[in-house]
């Protein structure tokens, strides 16, 4: 700028260029094309909703899809469901992503000579699909091979009767991340595969063995609200209630964050803190064994174990064992569970519960699964593939190339299999194998059904139309059996919905569906499924359990590491990695994104000469990995951990050539491997829209330790609040509403559903790792995580923030052009049109919630038609943020004013606090003393705070304080 | 130097200004409209005295008046007498050979993508569609009345004491 024009010139410059480039918009949408014939149960600028459940994972939460003229635009959880109750976490919502991805397969391609792929029509691929497995079917029994994880109870009689018809056997239900530990444990210590049922609401302590059920173990929807009402402090009779909870395991996970304690434990050695533990609990007599439990076997097993020794391997002092076995046995409840990749733990954590008697008290056991998925195991499919007997093998919704270790070499048996059918979404590495690729419906497109557990049976049905030119996976099977099978074989059903149907009506047959089955059948399809109490089974311990000693694990000579690989909280298996949301929003404890990282505590990573962001080189006996260091004490010594997920060298532009995979240095069937870590020279740098990992000494996080609690003391503020308010403007008057939020951040796992429910809802665009790392990360709502330097506090404060809609908003008075204003229902509103980028708003703010759009926000097609059509895209060079879902608000008020009714307490559920699993977050008017969002602030008064406060901003916010027992040094 | 930058100024908010002028503002109502085919809302509002919502029906529901489907056309059209202009209309009706007849209505009333408006508390708070649309019934082809523009919509909103926050229209 030349230095004649002024500050205030060039601005009116700016205005009238801005001028010229508002009047060449683009028009909008010119024309309207009605409907021939209209659909009777669409109006259009009405969500419909259609209830469905959730595969992303095996726990099998149910969904309802809301849906506007005909395209999904978010996924919420199904209050109806048993399992999710309404919640669903972020991996849950981000399904929709998978459904948009821009690199689904189109169209099905066939792999030419030269390796490369080309489009084929689906008529021609089925007919080489069909040609091929005549051609199998021909030369015997078992040439034919079906490769997928359990697909639910309908799929696996599709897959069976498929197999069938074609007289193979060859089913390898694939799971990358298999319980086979647990099930293994469940099976020595009762001699059936039970299906364990957790109760940690019903429990005082809670022992978490390296089970991470916030994240990723079992059913973390279910267990984060259980865990959240086993955490809420209550005053009962004078008595204080709060569940008492420690981890135990080689790295301090989201779980281990939020127990009270988590005790860094040697990898693998949970099962020896937990057994020695048991011989505690049973020298000083404790034990309250249940019933079939043999006292004398028990002593002698436990005798075994010296707790002295145990604690010096394993790193828990004998003293935290001595204390955690005291408080475990004499609680009225107590739980101990497992998630490591040692059946011991799993068995020593059945042996803690059923020496405390605990076994049908705060665990329940059902009968297993109604369909468990027959078939052959892991080797003796790859045996037979490398024997060269299987001549098509047929991939679905699965990437074992990926994700089965290096050892199993699957690539190489796979190379021996004449044709390989890869029926999926977006094409991953096992497609990379594949002959003949044919995109499959989204499971949001397609029929099916899943059965997580006895009493719950999801059904899944097509929330909208296709997005590309896929066919659901049992039409691909049907149609080619129909094809090639011989006559007398063929299914009994037309397609997937009609064996859907069928294996309805077959299962519930004489259970509810006796009168009328349509009605039935359309009564299950509105409200998901059937959802029925489970039935109980009795469990005894087996008489054998305690003969025999486990052995404890070798501790290797000193400077030997481990790694511990575990299933990141988004990208579980790496099926997430393709999701941008699930990239984006940072992993909350370490809050790293777009990338994997090792973590290495301090004392290692300074023997090893690492500094953070080095390069380190992991090598095993299967191979090597390259990662970046992170550097955090949260971390056993001897343990290096290395986030599953990332490393795909193919599955689409989001999550190819990023990170590495450990899968490719970790045994078969572990999630730890032995490995050497050595230094390479490289740097690169972990991306993290961190702030700092310290308060420094301001009140943001605020919490309270149960001592305090129980006597009612509120915390010393933080600095002396203002003697007189100091006001410059006249009070603001909310002449109707003046909405507000309750944010118990007792309950608050950290998990973070809210931040991804929040990109769902409001069109917050994703930027990208180089964006990130220049702190233009767009998010909302994002879970803050700080690290006390002290033990007299939980060992990581954590809370969502977000606008707290201040009512004196800081951000209000600095704007020039009035876009940030006030509203007199006590929203900061923002408003897109007027905002001219100055971001003197963000500068302002406090609370550092602003988000500036530097650039235009691309979503690459399809993914757009994920876009809210309620909330304005906005543009480059606007300010937005939270506005607490105005347009869920606008919705309510429109929706009372059609009923001619006021608008009630709970019509308006902003998208966070709807996903919350823990149910952290209510929503309502804070003039309304009764609403549930009040009477949450009132019931909890000794918590509350304000963050911030002696700011005078006065938040519609109320965050609850995190209640702490402090923790020891170890 | 000083008179340059000013010149500059000038010139620039001149061509601003222009372009403003000049260019069609894409949210504006448009007089130019011409539909691709002969539709008459003064035969069917006026003369036939049929309700606005018979056609627009989710006006009461919705956030969308709704366009009439073609379903709606014919079920009145199929019972009347033969008429030339109808033909297309009807014939995929009777002659399921024929592809079904479609639309491309242009539109006349555009909102931009920062404003949210909602038909339905309006038609319940009890206005009339011409309130805003103007006589519609005494119109062959539609040409809006009012300029729709953000004065209109407040002045009604002032006058009639219901909410003038920014909230109500943009979010």
């Amino acid at each position: 700028m030349p230095p004649e024009v002024s500050r205030r010139s060039f601005l009116k410059l700016a205005a009238a260029t801005g001028a010229a480039a508002l009047a060449g918009c683009k028009p909008a949408a010119r024309h309207l094309i009605p409907y021939v014939i209209p659909d009777e149960n669409v109006i259009p600028g009405v969500p419909s909703f259609y209830a469905t459940s959730c595969n992303e994972c095996p726990a099998g939460c149910g969904v309802v899809a809301r849906v506007r003229e005909g395209r999904v635009i978010k996924l919420e959880g199904n209050p109806a469901d048993p399992i999710g109750a309404g919640a669903l976490c972020a991996r849950g919502q981000a399904a929709l992503q998978g459904l948009y991805h821009p690199d689904r397969l189109q169209r099905p391609h066939l792999r030419g000579a030269d390796g490369l792929i080309n489009p084929i029509g689906w008529e021609d691929a089925m007919a080489r699909f069909a040609k091929a497995l005549a051609q199998a079917a021909a030369e015997g029994a078992d040439r034919i091979a079906f490769i997928g994880p359990p697909m639910g109870p309908a799929y696996e009689m599709i897959v069976n009767d498929w197999l069938g018809a074609f007289n193979s056997r060859m089913r390898l239900a694939y799971r990358a991340l298999d319980d086979a530990p647990g099930r293994a444990a469940m099976q020595f210590c009762f001699g059936t595969e039970f299906k364990p049922l957790y109760h940690i609401d019903r429990a005082r302590v809670l022992l978490a063995l390296g089970a991470d059920f916030l994240e990723t173990w079992e059913s973390p929807v279910e267990l984060a609200r259980q865990f959240a009402a086993f955490r809420n402090p209550t005053k009962e009779d004078g008595k204080t209630r709060f569940g008492l909870a420690w981890y135990v395991g080689p790295r301090m996970s989201l779980t281990a964050a939020r127990c009270d304690q988590w005790f860094a434990c040697r990898p693998r050695w949970e099962a020896a803190v937990a057994l020695a533990m048991l011989r505690v609990i049973i020298d000083q007599g404790l034990a309250r064994p249940g019933a079939g439990v043999d006292p004398d076997a028990m002593r002698k097993f436990a005798a075994a174990y010296d707790v002295g020794a145990i604690a010096t391997k394993s790193g828990v002092s004998a003293a935290a064992i001595e204390r955690m076995a005291r408080e475990f046995a004499r609680a009225d409840g107590a739980l101990a569970i497992a998630g490591t990749d040692d059946d011991a733990a799993h068995v020593a954590a059945w042996m803690l519960n059923a020496a405390t008697g605990n076994l049908g008290k705060t665990v329940s056991f059902t009968q297993p699964p109604h369909v468990q998925p027959s078939g052959v195991q892991r080797d003796a499919m790859l045996e037979a593939m490398r024997a060269g007997s299987i001549k098509v093998a047929v991939i679905a919704e699965a990437n074992p190339q990926f994700s089965m270790p290096a050892q199993t070499r699957f690539a190489q048996a796979l190379s021996k299999v004449p044709t390989v059918v890869w029926c999926g979404t977006v094409p991953d590495e096992t497609a990379a194998l594949a002959h003949l690729l044919l995109p499959a419906d989204h499971w949001l497109e397609a029929w099916g059904d899943s059965a997580p557990r006895p009493g719950v049976s999801g059904l899944r049905q097509p929330t909208m139309t296709r997005v590309v030119y896929s066919r659901a996976l049992g039409d691909i099977l049907l149609d080619a059996a129909r094809a090639a099978a011989p006559r007398e074989h063929l299914p009994r059903y037309e397609d997937a919905q009609q064996a859907v149907r069928a294996s309805w009506a077959e299962r519930f047959n004489g259970a509810g569906a006796t009168a009328n089955f349509d009605d039935f059948w359309d009564q299950s399809l509105r409200q998901g499924g059937r959802f029925t109490p489970p039935p109980v089974a009795e469990a005894r311990l087996a008489p054998g359990v305690f003969v025999h000693p486990l052995a404890l694990p070798e501790v290797p000579p000193a400077p030997a590491l481990t790694l511990v690989a575990y299933p990141h909280i988004f990208w579980y298996d790496g099926r997430g990695a393709d999701k941008p949301w699930l990239q984006e929003i940072p992993e909350p404890v370490n809050q790293i994104v777009w990338d994997s990282w090792a973590e290495i505590h301090p004392d290692t990573a300074r023997r090893l000469e690492l500094a953070e962001n080095d390069v380190v080189r992991l090598s095993s006996a299967a191979g090597a990995i390259e990662v970046p260091v992170h550097i955090t004490p949260g971390v056993h010594r001897d343990a290096i951990a290395v986030p599953l997920g990332q490393g795909h060298t193919s599955y689409g532009r989001y999550a190819r050539d990023r990170g590495v995979n450990p899968w490719r240095v970790l045994p078969p069937d572990r999630l730890t491997a032995p490995v050497a870590a050595g230094r390479t020279g490289m740097r690169r740098e972990l991306i993290s829209p961190l702030f700092s990992p310290d308060m420094r000494d301001r009140p943001i996080v605020e919490t309270m330790s149960l001592e305090d609690f129980q006597k009612g003391i509120e915390p010393k503020p933080w600095e002396e609040p203002y003697p007189e308010p100091y006001e410059t403007y006249p009070p603001v008057n909310y002449p109707v509403h003046q909405w507000g939020m309750t944010i118990d951040l007792n309950a608050c796992t950290g998990c973070s559903a809210c931040v991804a429910a929040c990109y769902a809802e409001n069109n917050v665009p994703f930027v990208g790792k180089e964006l990130v790392a220049q702190g233009r990360i767009m998010s909302w709502i994002r879970i803050e995580r700080y690290i006390p330097q002290t033990t007299d506090a939980p060992a990581l404060l954590m809370m969502p923030m977000l606008c707290q809609q201040c009512s004196h908003a800081p951000c209000e008075p600095v704007c020039p052009v009035f876009a940030a204003v006030h509203s007199n229902e006590g929203l900061n509103l923002q408003v897109y049109n007027r905002c001219i980028g100055t971001r003197y708003c963000e500068n302002n703010c406090p609370y550092k919630v602003r988000r500036f759009n530097w650039y235009k926000p691309q979503w690459p097609p399809p993914l757009d038609l994920q876009l809210n059509p309620d909330v304005t895209v906005r543009g480059a060079g606007v300010m937005e943020k939270c506005t607490f879902c105005v347009q869920r608000i606008r919705a309510a008020e429109v929706q009372a004013k059609l009923e001619d009714r006021a608008v009630r307490d709970g019509d308006i559920v902003p998208a966070c606090a709807q996903a919350c699993p823990a149910r952290a977050i209510s929503f309502g008017d804070m003039k309304d003393k009764g609403s549930a969002m009040m009477k949450r602030r009132a019931d909890h008064q000794v918590r509350t705070y304000q963050a911030l406060k002696p700011l005078n901003t006065l938040p519609a916010i109320t965050y609850l304080r995190q209640v702490y027992r402090p923790r020891e040094e170890v | 130097m000083k008179y340059g930058a000013i010149v500059v100024a000038v010139l620039i908010l001149a061509g601003g200004v222009l372009t403003a002028l000049l260019s069609q503002r894409p949210w504006l109502a448009r007089e130019d409209v011409v539909q691709p085919i002969p539709f008459s809302h003064r035969v069917h509002a006026g003369i036939r005295h049929i309700p606005c919502q018979y056609c627009h029906e989710y006006a009461r529901r919705s956030e969308n008046a709704g366009v009439p489907p073609i379903q709606r056309c014919v079920g009145c059209h199929a019972s009347m007498a033969e008429q030339v202009a109808l033909r297309p209309v009807r014939k995929p009706w009777i002659d399921r050979e024929q592809a079904p007849f479609e639309v491309r209505w242009n539109r006349v009333y555009t909102l931009p993508d920062f404003v949210r408006f909602y038909h339905s508390p309006h038609i319940h708070a009890g206005l009339q569609c011409q309130t805003c649309h103007g006589p519609v019934q005494t119109m062959d082809r539609v040409t809006p009345v009012y300029e729709i523009n953000m004065g209109f919509c407040l002045n009604c909103h002032a006058q009639r004491h219901v909410s003038i926050e920014c909230s109500t229209c943009h979010y």
